[in-house]
């Protein structure tokens, strides 16, 4: 803090609201929100301009030079109204154990295996992971689903190595390359100056190819948790793979998870993910997640040109109509539908004959079963495929 | 900053407290002002009304995806420098002046961003839709924005001498990256209330009549409520005003509802729901 009243110091006039202002955007970090020594600058500036007395002044230009995204507009008015009316509307300290309890209940719930040798752990973890690496032939064929803790964090330290690429489309961007495609005028006009005027050589230029998008909408209730879980690793080493991922988790109501992908270690990352979701284990309203999704992000772009890969199981709780009709809307928002079930292949058939199955099954571009190693592999074997 | 409101109001914009805070500030401190909000709730408005009202050029760069320097700041006209180059070997001209000629401003495209370097503070540039350009672009620009600077190899380094007014656009279909964000000033466009929306439609739309303005507006905020795909924006609002002028009609009733709901509604799903609810949409006032 005191970095940020030596740099309003270097200001030439130091307005008496500097101190107030500084107060004020430290309990804004205090809140959570990234404000930098550049954004209080900016804020001190901009009310040198206006009437620092004005509360409506105080409050619009602190909005324009503070925040960045819209959904930081409801904390930052907590604590306008906190700082500068003196209106305290924070939860009760009671109401705030019990929630602090009921979190932690969730985590205990959704607690994700670590992938990384503890520190403590030392030369004995290690030599379990070397015996481990060795049964990894064993493991292949094994379902996730009858693993123990330790076997499904070695597993995500193998798919840690296996690279998900999606399939790639041709960008609108432009670049020199070989093939005849479109003449590259800027090139040529440029060898021809260097050789006197004497034109030598036509340059050729094509579109650059890009990845696809990749969304991954994961059904976490019950049985499915353990499946998803995995996929969810997937999304995290896909990310780094640059390329745009996003990451939904549905239970009975769909959550957007990508932000808490946001960390350098898998593990604070995935963590942090699964604190994000509030029903692991429950009812599953696959029909009503996807039909959220659509609505709310799949219409705004998110999902255009991009692969859509879906774990469920289909046993879908809501209405069949309702899932038929997302499906056919979400085809048409995206470029391919994978759908990964561990049932797949288990009957006998290749379609498992559950009703939300059998209502998606025409929308579906590939189905897979993702229920063990071999059928992750699988799965990034096929995906570059899907142009 | 009250002035500003009654410019723009002068330019029939009706900006509420905060917008027009934003934009005092940003011309003042000359900070870039991102917009992000609603589709159609007068975003790209606020850039053509403030060009207007302070009698400056606007310019416009609508983004896309893969625009790249070569569309939003120059480009050399290659055709024509071969085809003068062509002409000068053959009249044995290629002495120093008819090769600097070459890339003199005869062979210069301007685009939008060095012509907004150029004008400096007689423009207002608008960056319509940066959400749609690629991370490459966006990375690009945050340069140009920070120095409205730009430097041609052939020719030197331009820049401002005072930085134009810069207003971005954004309809929020991807995240900007935060370097961007910090370098604007943002503010987030929600619908107006309603009587502030009526107050837009009698400023807007000349031809209309305050109950038709109070009736379209309470229908248009009853269809926003509705689980529509695309909820109708301040646009759609005028639109259908209009569309009602045109046709002569001086009431809303549900039958003139379904025969103009073409100007508000524009999805084949929004319209079956919104012919479910069709006598909600007609309100006394």
């Amino acid at each position: 803090m005191s970095d940020d009243a030596s740099t309003i110091d270097q200001l030439p006039e130091v307005a008496p609201f500097v101190d107030m202002v500084v107060d004020f955007c430290r309990e804004l970090r205090v809140e959570g929100l990234p404000i930098g020594s550049g954004e209080l600058l900016t804020y001190c500036e901009a009310m040198a301009a206006l009437d620092p007395g004005d509360l409506l002044d105080l409050y619009w230009a602190g909005r324009s030079t503070l925040l960045t995204k819209n959904d930081q507009i409801p904390p930052y008015d907590r604590v306008f109204r906190r700082f500068f009316l003196g209106y305290d509307d924070r939860l009760p300290e009671q109401v705030g154990v019990l929630l602090k309890r009921s979190e932690i209940e969730n985590e205990s719930v959704i607690e994700v295996p670590s992938t990384e040798p503890r520190a403590s752990g030392g030369d004995e973890e290690e030599a379990k992971l070397g015996l481990m690496a060795s049964d990894i032939e064993i493991w292949r064929n094994k379902s996730f689903a009858s693993c123990t803790e330790e076997e499904l964090a070695a597993l995500r330290r193998i798919m840690n190595r296996m690279r998900l690429m999606p399939p790639q489309r041709r960008s609108r961007r432009m670049r020199s390359s070989s093939s005849t495609d479109r003449p590259d005028l800027r090139r040529t006009v440029r060898a021809t100056m260097r050789q006197h005027g004497e034109p030598s050589q036509l340059f050729w230029r094509s579109r650059k190819p890009k990845m696809r998008p990749l969304v991954l909408i994961l059904d976490v209730s019950g049985s499915m948790a353990d499946y998803s879980r995995n996929l969810l690793q997937f999304a995290y080493s896909a990310r780094r793979a640059s390329t745009r991922v996003e990451v939904f988790c549905f239970g009975t109501r769909l959550t957007r998870i990508t932000p808490a992908l946001e960390r350098r270690r898998p593990d604070d990352a995935l963590d942090r993910a699964a604190k994000a979701v509030f029903d692991w284990e429950g009812g599953t309203r696959i029909g009503h997640a996807l039909q959220t999704f659509v609505r709310q992000w799949g219409r705004r772009g998110m999902s255009r040109g991009a692969i859509v890969v879906i774990c469920s199981d289909g046993l879908d709780r809501g209405d069949p109509a309702v899932l038929a009709d997302a499906m056919e809307k979400l085809t048409m928002l995206c470029h391919k539908v994978v759908w990964v079930n561990p049932h797949v292949g288990e009957q006998g058939g290749p379609l498992p004959d559950s009703l939300g199955m059998m209502v998606a099954g025409p929308y579906i571009d590939l189905l897979l079963s993702g229920r063990d190693l071999a059928g992750l592999e699988e799965l990034a074997g096929r995906l570059p495929a899907l142009r | 900053m009250a002035e500003l409101t009654e410019l723009l109001r002068g330019g029939a914009y009706l900006a509420d407290r905060g917008l027009a805070t934003a934009a005092y500030v940003a011309m003042t401190l000359g900070r870039p002002l991102l917009l992000e909000g609603e589709v159609g709730v007068g975003k790209t408005e606020l850039a053509k009304t403030l060009a207007q009202v302070f009698d400056k050029q606007l310019i416009r760069l609508q983004c896309y995806e893969g625009i790249d320097t070569n569309q939003a700041l120059y480009e050399w006209d290659y055709a024509r420098q071969m085809l003068q180059i062509r002409a000068l070997s053959e009249s044995q001209l290629a002495d120093a002046d008819h090769v600097d000629q070459l890339f003199g401003p005869k062979f210069l495209l301007e685009r939008p961003l060095l012509r907004a370097v150029r004008a400096g503070d007689r423009a207002v540039l608008l960056i319509d839709e940066i959400d749609r350009a690629d991370d490459e672009f966006e990375a690009f620009l945050l340069e140009l924005l920070s120095d409205f600077q730009i430097t041609i190899p052939e020719i030197g380094t331009i820049s401002a001498e005072a930085p134009p007014l810069v207003v971005l656009t954004s309809n929020r279909t991807r995240e900007l990256h935060d370097a961007l964000k910090r370098r604007c000033l943002y503010h987030w466009m929600p619908y107006p209330s309603p009587e502030r929306e009526v107050e837009i439609v009698l400023a807007r739309a000349a031809g209309a009549t305050e109950t038709i303005a109070r009736k379209v507006v309470a229908a248009v905020n009853r269809l926003r409520e509705l689980d529509l795909a695309k909820p109708p924006g301040v646009a759609e609002t005028l639109d259908w005003v209009a569309t009602l002028d045109v046709l002569g009609e001086t009431d809303l009733d549900s039958e003139t509802v379904k025969d103009t709901l073409g100007a508000v509604v524009k999805e084949r799903d929004d319209l079956e729901t919104v012919l479910d609810h069709l006598e909600e949409l007609v309100v006394d006032v």
